[in-house]
């Protein structure tokens, strides 16, 4: 078990560097020079020259790699140059609005996506199942931006429920929570309702119900209690996935997160800021696979962490 | 499955049953059309056909204007005409009204449509090369190919994945080809991962040791034999990365990471009527629609053919 953890652990951090060494080689591949970036289109010759002095950027690419790294290690990461300040706690700072945002997504998902799913799987190939399976392909092909917009148009603009930016009141979290979990219940109800139906096509399915187990109890500990695993596995994909990826809809409705301050940081050339957000999410996303992974044995007592385990 | 308690022999033919009502005499079996209608199989054929049919109608009512958008009588995408601003839908010859600029709106997203196009397609063509081989090498040869191609794929699979294309376009410039590459990098790893657990199912046919036993190279068995069992499931994955290809994309544009030359796309459409939500709501609501309409018809097409019998009654 701890040698297991260790060893995902390794791997996790592995991904990290790897994501992070990534961004520093392509910041330095791309064209444009970042000192022109930090002092402005108007700097001499002589102060460009300064800056690349005090960024280092004048050394050899290895070298500045070999600092790139010191700086990772000790999380210094620099000073972001829009806000003036460390880029790490730029980052933290905004992280919590993110967190919450993913987090009520996520639970509005789970909510409506299992028993949508399990619904569906219980009556296959009927009228009613089709539409809802039509409108979950819809659902799942909706440009978010754009469902964003809508909800906020309706909801903000002409009825004003909700407020349209930011984040000042609890209200505001529901536009964009119900934007991100619309696409996310398509998807999540549409696996719940394969994995179900495979379930109930098995076997031992079919000995239980000829035993006399109760509908319910085939449905949700039988059928569900094999599906979990999956299940599980792909909310907790999304999440971690949402942690970096709800850049769009932060955009949206001027959310004080992560994804908007990715944007910001892209437009102004920012690379402190860049390489300090990615660091940040590459961390989470890597840490909240983790967590799955270690919860399966709570889902599935069959599972031994480290020995059936492939990662 | 449903199928359980109502099992359906194919119509039409005998079913074999000894004790048969004598009242249904004319029917040489005990199952009547209304059960065989009623069934399961039945509605999920019906059901299959309905989407592709609708699928396929939602995405040619885009794409063939799209395609045809030169050759129809459209004023030019970027005719400024500042007399005729934010006119909205169906007036002055107008079909989609006009923006801000007083641009006609249906030219620029019918010219707007080809750049987006044009990049799904071949993001999803550079994709499905670059999934299909390293997938079915992977799966076919296994070993220490496998190990990093599956590490590779999980690697791509846990990073921040939207941050990581918003910063490639950001830095290179938002050009077809780079945008056109990054959602191709985007998207490998769904088409490896399928092709691969395909061909590891493949591998272990009988027909692959036959060919082995007749002492064909490795290569030239994954080439000539086991692909070909494998690429039609893995084109209809394709298909569905279509979709996905091109909501990316307008996400991208929408971020302001979309191509500019020739002509904006979707994304940035939206983004730019953004400004004019409450004066001139068709700015954005109708380059939406058509996305939307877009790319569920491809989503029904790739589930409709998903969803249809494997094996055809009339032979093909």
């Amino acid at each position: 078990m701890t040698k297991y953890i260790l060893k995902r652990l390794g791997q996790g951090l592995l991904t990290v560097f790897l994501t992070v060494s990534t961004v520093f080689v392509l910041v330095r591949l791309a064209p444009g020079d970042p000192a022109v970036a930090y002092a402005g289109p108007l700097a001499t010759t002589e102060q460009l020259a300064k800056v690349r002095e005090q960024f280092g950027l004048d050394l050899p690419l290895i070298q500045q790699y070999w600092i790139f790294l010191q700086q990772l290690f000790t999380g210094n990461l620099g000073t972001s140059y829009s806000f003036q300040a460390p880029a790490i706690q730029v980052v933290l700072e905004r992280l919590p609005y993110t967190l919450t945002l993913a987090t009520a997504s996520i639970l509005l998902t789970a909510v409506v996506a299992i028993p949508l799913g399990v619904w569906m799987s219980r009556r296959p190939d009927t009228k009613k199942e089709f539409g809802v399976n039509v409108l979950t392909i819809a659902g799942q092909s909706m440009p978010d931006f754009w469902t964003g917009i809508m909800l906020l148009t309706f909801f903000a603009v002409l009825i004003p429920i909700f407020p349209a930016s930011g984040f000042a009141t609890w209200s505001a979290l529901v536009l964009p929570t119900v934007t991100i979990a619309i696409l996310q219940i398509a998807l999540i109800s549409r696996m719940v309702r394969r994995e179900m139906t495979t379930n109930f096509a098995a076997p031992y399915l079919t000995v239980a119900r000829s035993r006399g187990v109760r509908n319910s109890l085939l449905t949700w500990r039988y059928a569900m209690g094999n599906s979990a695993i999956p299940v599980f596995t792909a909310l907790g994909t999304r999440f971690a996935a949402m942690l970096n990826g709800v850049v769009v809809v932060e955009v949206v409705f001027a959310w004080p997160g992560v994804g908007s301050l990715i944007v910001r940081a892209l437009e102004t050339r920012d690379y402190p800021l860049i390489v300090a957000t990615v660091l940040v999410t590459a961390v989470l996303a890597v840490g909240v696979q983790l967590l799955i992974d270690l919860a399966y044995p709570l889902l599935d007592p069959r599972i031994r962490l480290g020995k059936a385990a492939t990662a | 499955m449903s199928l359980s308690d109502t099992a359906v022999p194919p119509a039409g033919g005998p079913s074999g049953l000894p004790a048969e009502p004598p009242a249904r005499k004319s029917s040489p079996s005990a199952v009547t059309k209304e059960l065989i209608a009623k069934a399961g199989a039945t509605r999920r054929r019906a059901g299959a056909k309905f989407k592709i049919r609708t699928g396929v109608i939602c995405t040619l009512l885009v794409v063939v204007p799209i395609v045809l958008a030169a050759f129809l009588p459209l004023p030019d995408p970027s005719h400024q005409d500042l007399a005729q601003r934010l006119l909205p839908p169906l007036t002055e010859g107008h079909l989609f009204g006009t923006d801000q600029l007083g641009r006609d709106l249906l030219s620029r997203i019918l010219h707007g449509g080809q750049v987006s196009l044009t990049i799904g397609v071949l993001a999803v063509v550079v994709s499905g090369t670059i999934g299909i081989i390293f997938g079915a090498a992977a799966g076919y040869f296994g070993g220490k190919l496998d190990s990093v191609v599956s590490r590779l794929i999980e690697a791509q699979m846990s990073l921040p994945l939207l941050m990581m294309l918003l910063l490639v376009v950001a830095l290179f410039g938002p050009s077809i080809p780079v945008i056109t590459f990054v959602i191709a990098i985007a998207q490998w790893p769904e088409v490896a991962r399928l092709t691969r657990s395909m061909v590891l199912v493949e591998r272990e046919k009988p027909y692959v040791s036959a060919a082995r036993i007749l002492g064909l190279h490795r290569v030239q068995i994954l080439i000539q034999h086991v692909i070909p069992n494998v690429i039609k499931q893995a084109t209809l994955v394709v298909l569905l990365l279509l979709a996905q290809a091109v909501l990316l994309e307008s996400a991208l544009a929408f971020l302001g990471a979309g191509p500019q030359r020739p002509f904006a796309t979707w994304g940035r459409i939206i983004s730019d009527g953004q400004d004019y939500l409450t004066t001139a709501w068709w700015l954005v609501t109708v380059p939406g629609l058509v996305i939307a309409i877009m790319v569920v018809g491809v989503n029904l097409l790739g589930d409709g053919l998903r969803d249809r019998p494997r094996r055809k009654k009339k032979g093909a």
